[in-house]
């Protein structure tokens, strides 16, 4: 009896949580299906049977959604490649040499992180535009490399830092030189930390809007300028911004779940370690 | 390890020249723009102006009452999300079952694109098609314009950045309180300390230096937020919610980048300066 009592507090709780964080979900998700009069009912509807799918229509061919999704896709995969290569020469630097100052410039990289992103959009902008860098993916690319690194280079740390150096001596017994060692042993005994170090890097770029806004136009536009677009003169078209915003959600949703047990490392970078 | 003391260098050179030309360099350009009166439209009549683009700044009332917001929004969601992550960390601790359970849910608004998260909310509080004054008046309280009321509007930025952060601080503070020793909680229990008192004397303590570093990084990302501003409110009604950021924005575009400049300048000191002084009382946390 007492027992039951206990545990009914934490699970009410529980319950709690789950409807604050899902009721803005479901009434985006349950908008994106709706008539834009189905929208104003009173009371609201949660359900509409049968969904209507013609925001999704709308968005997918009328908007050239499919453009912006490979825009978005393209960038991203850049940046994960970029910050991958960069992140993990640099990460197994700092793993298997010690040298002096190492500690320094560790922080140092750390550091980049408190730069409020903002500092950077004048001479961004002025660099890429002297450059011929302005709406290309490149120039998204090396904004959200350096974006992505510093926390690339602490993740990938922790992880080579697993990597037990028995192998590679083994390797060097072998006569392989310490680059084949690198690429062909520690690589892939690193292989599932590098995964989500890569989808964190990922996700930096599908989700970035500020520099997006600043450094893209109509050829390389992402998804999050496309949906703060819906923003018209006319007041925001509701049912297709939502049905906007779910299609650029589903791959975070993915992604988060692949993610799980390794968020609070990723997210502090190694902070909380301390 | 000290066989491999030489040789690093050629692994980090990439990484760290990229770091230098795309981070650092822009950043040390931005001082130099600072210093000139400079507008895209006009680029013939960029002329040295010195710190006259700071000084013109600082006795903006503007500037005053943008870092105001910033300094509000700051304050209002990180004690916010401290407080509810704190509590939902101690009342989860011991509850393994449940705690997988809402785990996968509660890291979906950490990863949702901020600019989604804002749709969401213009949504939620819009005064017609939205839940929130309807399930108010529901219970009898008529809805005010959320999102046109200067206050309300901060309110709503403010439940926003809860709603995507809590769950950070709350899984932050459970990794820290699951790893903390057992022995202490027993031995407190022996003793006959109630469970207000432990949380109180021993979780608590044990705790600070783990909270610290949370409230850190997230005053430091809220102090940046730049997306659900720009989504939600546009810093509007009027300026009401114009951070220093929108205000930045704001200006870049009119095309004044020397102006722009100084105020990002500005910006990063004041960050460097906060970051400093949590540091220092970081380093205290740590050795006390």
């Amino acid at each position: 009896m007492r027992r039951s009592a206990r545990a009914a507090g934490p699970a009410l709780l529980a319950a709690v949580v789950l409807a604050w964080t899902l009721i803005p979900l479901v009434w985006m998700l349950s908008a994106s299906v709706k008539t834009e009069l189905q929208l104003y009912l009173r009371p609201p509807r949660w359900l509409v049977v049968p969904p209507v799918w013609d925001a999704y229509r709308q968005v997918l061919f009328q908007v050239p959604f499919a453009q912006y999704f490979a825009n978005s896709l393209v960038v991203a995969a850049g940046t994960t490649a970029g910050a991958m290569v960069l992140g993990a020469l640099a990460a197994y630097g700092f793993s298997r040499f010690a040298f002096r100052g190492a500690a320094t410039i560790r922080f140092l990289i750390l550091m980049t992180r408190m730069v409020p992103r903002i500092a950077l959009v004048v001479p961004y902008f002025l660099m890429m535009l002297r450059l011929g860098l302005l709406d290309t993916y490149t120039g998204l690319i090396l904004a959200y490399v350096s974006f992505a690194l510093p926390f690339t280079i602490w993740l990938m740390i922790g992880f080579f830092d697993e990597v037990p150096r028995d192998v590679e001596e083994a390797a060097f017994v072998d006569g392989c030189s310490r680059y084949r060692a690198f690429r062909d042993v520690v690589l892939p005994l690193a292989a599932p930390g590098l995964v989500v170090t890569g989808i964190f890097a990922f996700l930096l770029s599908w989700n970035e809007f500020l520099f997006a806004l600043i450094l893209s136009g109509v050829r390389s536009k992402t998804l999050p300028v496309v949906i703060a677009g819906f923003n018209t003169d006319v007041g925001p078209l509701y049912n297709e911004m939502s049905a906007a915003a779910v299609l650029v959600m589903i791959p975070t949703v993915i992604l988060t779940l692949v993610l799980q047990r390794h968020v609070v490392r990723g997210l502090t970078l190694g902070a909380v370690k301390g | 390890m000290e066989r491999y003391a030489r040789g690093g260098l050629p692994w980090l050179a990439p990484g760290i020249a990229f770091l230098l030309l795309i981070d650092l360099f822009p950043l040390a350009y931005a001082v130099v723009i600072s210093l000139y009166s400079w507008w895209l439209v006009r680029p013939s009549d960029t002329r040295l102006v010195g710190l006259g683009n700071y000084a013109g700044l600082v006795t903006d009332p503007q500037l005053a009452h943008d870092t105001a917001v910033s300094a509000v929004f700051m304050a209002g969601a990180v004690s916010l999300e401290l407080v509810a992550g704190l509590f939902l960390a101690v009342v989860f601790a011991r509850r393994a079952r449940i705690f997988d359970l809402v785990r996968p849910v509660i890291l979906l608004p950490l990863f949702i694109t901020p600019v989604v998260s804002g749709t969401m909310w213009r949504l939620m509080f819009h005064p017609d098609l939205g839940i929130v004054n309807y399930y108010l008046r529901r219970i009898g309280i008529a809805g005010p314009p959320w999102l046109s009321d200067p206050g309300l509007a901060m309110v709503a930025l403010v439940l926003l950045d809860a709603w995507r952060t809590i769950p950070f601080m709350f899984l932050v503070l459970h990794a820290g309180i699951v790893s903390q020793p057992h022995e202490f909680f027993e031995a407190a229990m022996v003793d006959g300390a109630g469970s207000w008192q432990t949380f109180w004397h021993i979780t608590l303590p044990l705790l600070r230096y783990i909270m610290v570093v949370a409230v850190l990084i997230r005053a430091m990302d809220a102090f940046r937020e730049f997306d659900i501003f720009y989504v939600v409110t546009s810093g509007g009604p009027g300026t009401a919610t114009e951070t220093i950021q929108m205000l930045n924005y704001r200006i870049f575009g009119f095309g004044r980048v020397g102006l722009a400049s100084a105020l990002s300048t500005l910006t990063l000191v004041l960050v460097a300066a906060m970051s400093l002084a949590l540091l220092r009382l970081l380093g205290r946390e740590r050795t006390a």
